[in-house]
């Protein structure tokens, strides 16, 4: 880099001026997109089918069981594929014998390990591919593994203490740290986005008040419905891989480097994909390599393998969010205003790193002069974590959001004020008043727990913050008209059930003068023009904007056919309604298929390429939420009645989806605050609850009032100023609902999930004080 | 662990947890069935693939399977029919839920031998794209479904409760869809959609 003397001419760029921000407090900003961009939405853009409520478009599909999934995909003469997983949390394998398995009558193909360390039950040992389901499983049964187990820890806390036994040896640690390591601890690690401002000890020796408390959150698995897995075939050098995952390209690629063959040669289709919520988002999963195997069974038999992993093995290996034990310390003024925010975490990612949490404490409340975020990776012999829904962020405000209201509660102010006068963000100020009115703020208990009864109910409320992650270059999209009217866009990227594919639709439709059906979408595939592994709410606003640009070209190429059709110039033209017209005398029209089947060949085809992120309004996303619960003091049970979510995502493409998402990110939030907790026996180390009745998830009967309001803020620096949904509204939910139970009870319950046995302990301990 | 016999229960009262239970590895390759009263002993099937007369969404298959195989296994891998899905494998998550004489049950906890006789109804045989039921349709509009994987299971499930109760409350709804698990989180858009199919269909002659 440092040879390179003559500086990089700056991009040639094109300057539109933007009405941003929120409709109740608009603001001008003006904007430096790259040439050729178009100008972006903005709150004066008429928008015709974008921001409406489409209802998606594989929807028939799916209601009547004709989609098919990967899960769902067979194929003449596959053979089924089946994994034999460590049993044992810590071993040095001696010997994987195969031969039973190699003799049953159906088998096709076998492979073991060449890895001898075992280092959490459920690691990959064996596998076998047979001509039925059945078989392969009595296969795997058959394979015999000896192992010489070795001391192991699973329980965070334990495996902190000194002389506690080690998962990795020093010179084994994955990623090489770039922190201190004792024993199985790494850190502190100081965050590079908003770990440290000023000094944590002045801020703190400054307040008038201070707060310190120590908060855990277990380790949630994601339990997608549809379990990771794949379908491995090859036709000579050509490898197509149909797979459940949330990154096509990353399975190219992953799968390429593996098998040693070029990309070119590896094809990956993810049509319809049965959730992932972060754990999709490899090229197998975190502590399984079962892309790369059935792709070697495949080879070995000559067939196409399918391995669908189960339910068991889908808790066991394919990630999960790390388990937290997290300290925060507040400093305040009396009025309320924050000298101070110490965040101190030890995370468990299992065998992995990345168990940070301190997002939320180094980006909320920006304000704050003094803050320093200190986070800690503690190795277990535990499966390894996967990025979730806003990694660590779930925690880290589970913690810090708590901490607030804890400082609220010893100065006297109410939660919402002391937020109120600490907030850094303007959207969020909004948001404030929009979440408040819709859950009846001050229908909340003045002092906690002061409902006559022995059930309570009780309101509280918490933040979130996410990100602004867009994929500026290197992302495609191509449109299609063709002759007789219809239209296609092609993008890789996958749906993985957020509503993608309708939304690409969607920005066709809008810039064509379309109906969305009229448009029908491609993507999921490695042959369409690239896209984005769906990771950090990121999606939409990498793609939407090619996509908007390669249907602008496509229109501009059938104005140029239509506009002597109408004997006007194309640069004069408007589409609306199906119908293309002069923009000044919309009566001089002509339909949209009629100017199609004027073209010159049989498709138009227009091809565009992601332009660059720009100025936004603001880099961050905003979210807050209320939450109302009714708590029987006597059994210790909680229901939440209410759930409001408030939420930015720049201008939501598609709202209909949008609002499911924040649903949806809601009910998982609950679900996790209230039950989930994945389970290891510290006598075995193996996980106790591997299935999805032990592993509690929300169910309909534990279903509340969901509320979803997005406020839409433009712009977010991109032609369609769309932002992410996905994850920021899953931030503040623990936080939320413990706050809501502390206003009922006067219970504060540190330790998730909330169950009633550590409510009703809470609860008698408030009593006694 | 075995009901007493009676109209609703499979034919040969053998559940798939009992039978798994009592059938060693190897061994777990025999089903008994067509056990008729007063006969010398029940007919013993397999270890290998027997072909088994099946009535699914009105029509008669004929699939040949080791009799081990469960229903759900033998409509997804044999049949074709993929709506139902293989997400618990245990009756936890409702995911393959598909009607058995009108009843809707667990097709992961029956083994397919035990479906002979019955009328199976998948949803596939509810309704296509171009020709959605009530229910497929009121999914659709609501945006009850995300994802997508557990929603057949849901479709069959909510169709069952229409069935019965034409015009549920929404603790009834509930109540309904208990044993349906969804991760990526629509219960209460499936709620108003179940809400919905029931009004927009007369109680006389509905077909939901």
């Amino acid at each position: 880099m440092t040879q390179d003397a003559s500086p990089k001419p700056p991009a040639p760029t094109v300057t539109y001026v933007v009405k941003a921000g929120h409709a109740s407090a608009p603001q001008t900003l003006e904007v430096h997109a790259a040439e050729g961009d178009i100008k972006p939405w903005d709150l004066d853009s008429k928008l015709r089918v974008v921001k409406g409520r489409q209802p998606r478009l594989e929807g028939p599909l799916k209601v009547t069981g004709r989609a098919k999934y990967t899960f769902d995909i067979s194929m003449p003469g596959m053979l089924w594929g089946k994994m034999v997983r460590a049993t044992v949390p810590a071993a040095e394998i001696v010997k994987i014998d195969t031969s039973k398995a190699e003799k049953l009558p159906g088998v096709k193909a076998v492979w073991t390990t060449e890895a001898r360390a075992v280092r959490f039950a459920g690691q990959d040992v064996a596998a076998v591919a047979a001509i039925s389901p059945e078989v392969a499983e009595d296969a795997a049964r058959l394979v015999e593994v000896t192992y010489d187990e070795r001391p192991y820890v699973t329980d965070l806390q334990k495996a902190m203490e000194e002389g506690a036994p080690t998962v990795y040896n020093a010179d084994q640690i994955p990623d090489s740290p770039k922190a201190p390591v004792k024993g199985n601890v790494v850190g502190p690690i100081v965050p590079r986005r908003g770990g440290q401002r000023g000094d944590i000890a002045k801020g703190l020796a400054e307040a008038d008040v201070t707060v310190e408390s120590t908060y855990y959150v277990p380790v949630h698995t994601h339990s997608p419905l549809e379990t990771h897995g794949v379908i491995a075939k090859w036709e000579g050098d050509q490898l197509t891989i149909w797979a459940s995952t949330q990154s096509v390209s990353t399975v190219r690629e992953g799968m390429a480097e593996y098998l040693g063959i070029d990309r070119k040669n590896v094809t990956v289709i993810t049509e319809h994909m049965g959730g992932g919520f972060g754990s999709k988002l490899g090229a197998s999963a975190e502590g399984s390599n079962f892309s790369g195997v059935a792709c070697k069974l495949a080879k070995q038999a000559g067939a196409a393998v399918k391995m669908m992993l189960d339910r068991h093995e889908e808790h066991l290996c394919t990630g999960n969010a790390p388990a937290a034990l997290m300290t925060v310390r507040l400093g305040a003024k009396k009025d309320g205003t924050l000298t101070a925010i110490h965040h101190r975490s030890f995370g468990t990612a299992g065998i992995a790193g990345g168990a940070g949490t301190g997002g939320p404490s180094g980006n909320l409340y920006a304000n704050t002069p003094n803050c320093l975020v200190e986070e800690h990776d503690v190795f277990t012999n535990a499966g390894p974590a996967a990025p979730l829904r806003a990694p660590g962020h779930s925690q880290g405000a589970f913690a810090l959001e708590s901490a607030i209201d804890e400082l609220a509660e010893k100065l006297g102010l109410d939660p919402l004020e002391l937020r109120r006068k600490n907030e850094s963000s303007p959207v969020r100020r909004i948001q404030y008043d929009i979440g408040a009115k819709a859950i009846g703020w001050e229908r909340r208990n003045k002092k906690a727990g002061e409902t006559a009864g022995p059930r309570k109910r009780g309101i509280g409320m918490a933040n979130g913050n996410w990100y602004v992650f867009a994929r500026g270059s290197g992302v495609g999209a191509e449109v299609k008209i063709h002759r007789d009217g219809s239209v296609e866009v092609f993008q890789g990227s996958q749906d993985i059930g957020t509503g993608f594919r309708t939304a690409m639709a969607m920005v066709v439709a809008e810039e064509l003068g379309l109906q969305t059906r009229d448009v029908t979408p491609h993507v999921g595939d490695t042959r369409w023009p690239e896209g984005v592994g769906s990771g950090g709410s990121n999606t939409t606003n990498s793609v939407a904007p090619a996509v908007r640009l390669a249907a602008h070209d496509a229109r501009q190429k059938l104005f140029a056919i239509a506009a002597p059709l109408l004997g006007a110039k194309a640069e004069d033209l408007d589409a609306a309604g199906g119908k293309i017209f002069v923009a000044a005398s919309p009566a001089r029209s002509i339909g949209f298929r009629q100017a199609a089947a004027k073209m010159p060949n049989e498709v138009i085809s227009a091809v565009a390429e992601r332009k660059k992120q720009y100025e936004t309004y603001r880099q961050d996303l905003a979210g807050t939420q209320f939450a109302e619960v009714e708590v029987d003091t006597e059994t210790g049970t909680i229901r939440v009645l209410k759930v409001v979510s408030v939420n930015d995502c720049g201008i939501p493409i598609n709202t209909l989806t949008t609002e499911s998402q924040i649903i949806g990110a809601m009910i998982q939030g609950v679900s996790w605050a209230l039950w989930e907790n994945r389970i290891l026996d510290r006598n075995v180390g193996t996980m106790v609850n591997p299935n999805l009745e032990a592993y509690k998830v929300l169910s309909s009967k534990d279903m509340f009032e969901a509320v979803a309001i997005v406020s839409e803020i433009a712009n977010a620096g991109n032609n369609t100023s769309a932002a992410g949904i996905g994850e920021p509204p899953i931030v503040p939910t623990l936080a939320a609902i413990a706050n809501a139970v502390f206003n009922a009870t006067g219970a504060r319950v540190h330790t998730l999930p909330l169950t009633p046995d550590k409510v009703l302990a809470h609860i008698n301990a408030a009593r006694r004080a | 662990m075995a009901k007493p016999p009676d109209d609703d229960s499979p034919a040969s009262g053998v559940s798939r947890r009992t039978f798994l239970k009592t059938a060693g590895v190897g061994a777990a390759a025999t089903s008994l069935i067509g056990a008729a009263p007063g006969a010398s002993g029940p007919a013993v099937l397999g270890p290998d693939a027997v072909p088994l007369a099946l009535k699914i969404n009105g029509a008669a298959r004929t699939v040949t399977v080791e009799p081990r195989v469960t229903l759900l296994r033998a409509l997804r891998n044999h049949l074709d029919l993929t709506g139902a899905k293989e997400i618990c494998d245990r009756g936890a998550c409702g995911g393959c839920t598909v009607m058995l004489d009108g009843k809707p049950i667990a097709s992961c906890l029956m083994l397919a031998a035990d479906a002979v006789g019955h009328e199976i109804t998948t949803v596939e045989g509810l309704g296509t794209p171009d020709k959605m039921s009530p229910v497929q349709a009121a999914f659709v509009e609501a945006d009850a479904l995300q994802c997508g994987f557990c929603t057949p299971g849901f479709v069959v499930a909510s169709t069952a409760l229409l069935r019965q109760n034409p015009n549920p409350t929404l603790e009834q709804v509930k109540d309904g869809l208990a044993g349906n698990l969804c991760r990526c989180g629509t219960y209460s858009r499936v709620f108003e959609a179940v809400l919905k199919a029931a009004k927009a269909t007369p109680v006389a002659g509905r077909k939901a």
